[in-house]
């Protein structure tokens, strides 16, 4: 049994604070200031503080940071990875090994951060993602692999970085996918929750952008069915998503962004050139022909006459 | 002396090399950008549609701006290559609210994250994290992502309209958004009903406003730099109302009387990856200063008339154009008419081949996006950014808007505030 001072040093009244830095590489941004908009911001730094942090208010700023390196709970890290890249003067190589070798948790933030994402273009050769290259696990982090949590998207949804934080900060046990997603976020795919759910079941397309009506799957390239990530279950911006107002996932969750010709579905005699995940093509066209055939009037007109 | 400065709490970073006298006063500054992405490569050989997912991801704080440029950019290509596409003044109207919400997030964003910060630091006094107008913006965000599905990164725009296809609930929703914001804008920000605020727009009662805008403009007294910063006093606006605007004249602007120069940059054996953006092979200002300027804004104009382009001027500009934009947000949407249709559907971009140019009013000033397009598929793409034009370097004759600003200012770190009053991104300059 422990001492009855151990129980009180693991329960403080006044809790230390989780310690985290946020440190870019190659980066529009984009995840900071979508983690800017999670409206539980005060809870979450009620019990927890940044060391470093591009935007908000730190202890260290960044010439400090590259200078002490300090220790931390959580080392979140936004944007592509590359070898040479320099923050106040000190190569990534050194500045992220050092931190996240220091760091208890890591998390990459992001598609960038994740897989190399949309930077990665520019140099496909020597940018990556901190721990996977595209879906190869070759990145920089490779060795710490077991301390890292991947949080794909174009940018993350700040919800999902709250929670990954509160679960490190309780020190639960995440379980994850294969790119080391967190399943309780990444086992959904875009395509749950999707309000055109019905529309891509009985197999009615969408055939012109800015209706309510129709799946945007047939024509206009959606990757909801083979995207994971719930965006359509946690909303974004507490309101929406791309596929409620009527934009095509763009399958920014995944190692395989940014595809091309992002908004035509490709198509084989007409049938679409990527299954919803999981279902042989077989399977598909068998179930593809029944569905057509039925004409379900409910389905086929507005779903709001008057619109005025 | 020379010192280097790294400037953070921008986005990204840049550096700024001073050259300075014996008592401190700046002799010479210029500014370095040293982060890189390539963006304009990325986009060449795409199908040009993918610009509308691509071009957003130039900026976390603007890329909506980048991506009403970019569907611009589409639709006067559609245009020039002899098939116009009609946009209904319904989906105009919802790009201009996701739009202007972009500006008022970010404008709210550099006050407290950047500004107050900043120059509280200097003054001693420990910043906090300004939870509320974090709350605020996300509320503007929220705003948008009625409409755009999300904020940051959407790409709901498209040649001929836009995805979304609204009814009353949102624009309800959007409406008691806009009232929330506008009620921490008077409570916070001024302290005072809006329109006391745009009718009492001397020093004197600036000065003494109650608000966190109050706090920065006597901050700015304080560290005596209110009435300087002031640059060349040429403004432009290419976007929404178009003017340029040099002491002596006010004339309608012109996209052919831009062009860039890399005559800085390293491919120059320069020290910064931004190039300049110039206006009749001259820096103009661009941004909110300029566009208050450019629609005569009565308040903003007579402080200009009285101090110039100050530091006063410039901030006071900032936070009336929020002002001015919530009265704006809540006319388009009390005034949409849901009987028009959200998207015209164009001819296939395949068949469109042509040079296209979209230019827009972005947060920080005008933004510009250029491509030729062989069938369908980008050959080449350019952008030019607002803040090139307000950062570039110049030369010790001709220096560029920000580094006309900085000099004579008795210190570095003070001058470094001055270079922040023009709202720095580091990741849209360099792109
Ligand atoms: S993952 Fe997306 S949002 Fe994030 S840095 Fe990359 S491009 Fe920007
Ligand atoms: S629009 Fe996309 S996410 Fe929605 S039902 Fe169709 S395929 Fe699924």
């Amino acid at each position: 049994m422990k001492p009855p001072s151990a129980i009180t040093s693991t329960m403080p009244s006044n809790p230390a604070k989780l310690k985290m830095i946020w440190l870019q590489g190659i980066t529009c941004n984009g995840n900071t200031h979508s983690f800017l908009n999670d409206p539980a911001l005060e809870t979450l730094l009620e019990s927890s503080e940044f060391i470093h942090h591009p935007l908000l208010p730190c202890s260290m700023n960044l010439r400090q940071l590259v200078k002490k390196l300090p220790k931390s709970d959580i080392l979140i890290f936004e944007g592509a990875y590359k070898a040479d890249f320099e923050r106040a003067g000190m190569r990534m190589e050194e500045l992220l090994n050092t931190l996240a070798s220091k760091a208890k948790h890591i998390i990459a933030m992001g598609s960038c951060a994740s897989f190399g994402g949309i930077f990665k273009e520019a140099d496909p050769e020597h940018i990556s993602g901190i721990l996977f290259d595209k879906e190869k696990e070759s990145g920089p982090l490779k060795e710490m692999r077991e301390k890292v949590i991947t949080l794909s998207g174009c940018p993350a949804h700040p919800k999902w970085l709250s929670f990954v934080i509160e679960m490190m900060r309780l020190e639960k046990t995440i379980a994850v996918d294969e790119f080391r997603r967190p399943k309780e976020l990444y086992a959904y795919l875009v395509h749950n929750g999707c309000l055109r759910n019905e529309y891509f079941e009985w197999k009615v397309d969408c055939d012109t952008f800015g209706t309510k009506e129709g799946c945007l799957f047939y024509d206009q390239g959606c990757q909801g069915p083979f995207t994971h990530g719930s965006c359509n279950k946690i909303l974004w911006n507490e309101v929406s998503s791309k596929t409620r107002s009527g934009t095509p996932c763009v399958g920014c969750t995944e190692p395989t962004f940014p595809k091309r010709e992002l908004f035509t579905t490709k198509t084989y005699m007409s049938i679409p050139a990527e299954m919803p995940l999981g279902v042989p093509k077989r399977s598909y066209l068998a179930l593809a022909g029944a569905a057509k055939s039925f004409h379900i009037k409910r389905l086929e007109g507005k779903l709001i006459d008057d619109n005025a | 002396m020379i010192t280097h400065e790294l400037i953070e709490r921008i986005e990204g970073e840049a550096v700024l090399d001073f050259k300075t006298d014996k008592s401190g006063h700046v002799q010479e500054a210029s500014i370095r950008f040293l982060h890189f992405r390539g963006m304009e490569a990325i986009l060449e050989g795409r199908n040009a549609l993918d610009a509308l997912v691509i071009a957003p991801r130039v900026c976390g704080i603007c890329g909506h701006s980048h991506l009403i440029a970019a569907v611009r950019m589409l639709e006067n290509l559609y245009a020039s290559a002899g098939s116009a596409v009609k946009v209904t003044p319904k989906a105009h109207a919802l790009r201009e609210v996701t739009r202007v919400c972009e500006l008022m997030q970010n404008h709210i964003k550099w006050l407290y994250l950047v500004m107050l910060h900043e120059s509280g630091k200097l003054l001693g006094k420990e910043p906090q994290v300004a939870l509320r107008a974090l709350y605020a913006s996300s509320q503007i965000n929220q705003m948008s992502a009625l409409f755009s599905g999300q904020w940051p990164h959407s790409s709901y725009a498209h040649p001929g309209g836009v995805t979304c296809d609204p009814t009353h609930i949102e624009v309800m929703q959007a409406l008691k958004l806009l009232s929330d914001v506008e009620r921490f804008i008077e409570k916070d920000v001024l302290g005072c009903k809006t329109e006391n605020f745009e009718a009492n727009m001397d020093v004197e009662s600036l000065l003494l406003m109650e608000g966190d805008f109050g706090t920065l403009l006597r901050y700015f007294e304080r560290l005596d730099l209110l009435d300087l910063g002031k640059s060349h006093g040429r403004f432009l606006v290419l976007g929404e109302d178009a003017h340029e605007i040099t002491p002596n004249e006010r004339s309608y602007a012109h996209i052919d009387f831009v062009s860039e120069d890399d005559s800085q940059t390293f491919a120059h054996g320069g020290k910064t990856y931004a190039k300049n953006a110039l206006y009749r092979g001259k820096f103009y200002e661009t941004g909110p200063l300029a566009r208050a300027i450019s629609t005569e804004r009565s308040g903003v104009s007579a402080l200009y008339q009285q101090y110039g382009d100050t530091a006063l001027t410039r901030i006071t500009a900032r936070i009336d154009e929020v002002v001015s934009l919530i009265a704006y947000v809540r006319l388009l949407l009390t005034s949409l008419d849901f009987t028009e249709s959200s998207f015209i559907p164009p001819v296939s971009i395949e068949s469109i081949s042509g040079k296209g140019v979209g230019v827009v009013e972005a947060p920080r000033g005008s933004l510009i996006h250029r491509a030729t397009v062989e069938k369908g598929k980008i050959a080449s793409y350019s952008i030019i950014t607002p803040t090139q034009w307000n950062l570039g370097n110049g030369t010790y004759d001709s220096p560029g808007i920000a580094q006309k600003a900085m000099l004579g200012i008795e210190s570095t770190a003070k001058a470094s505030l001055i270079f922040r009053t023009f709202d720095v991104c580091s990741v849209c300059t360099t792109h």
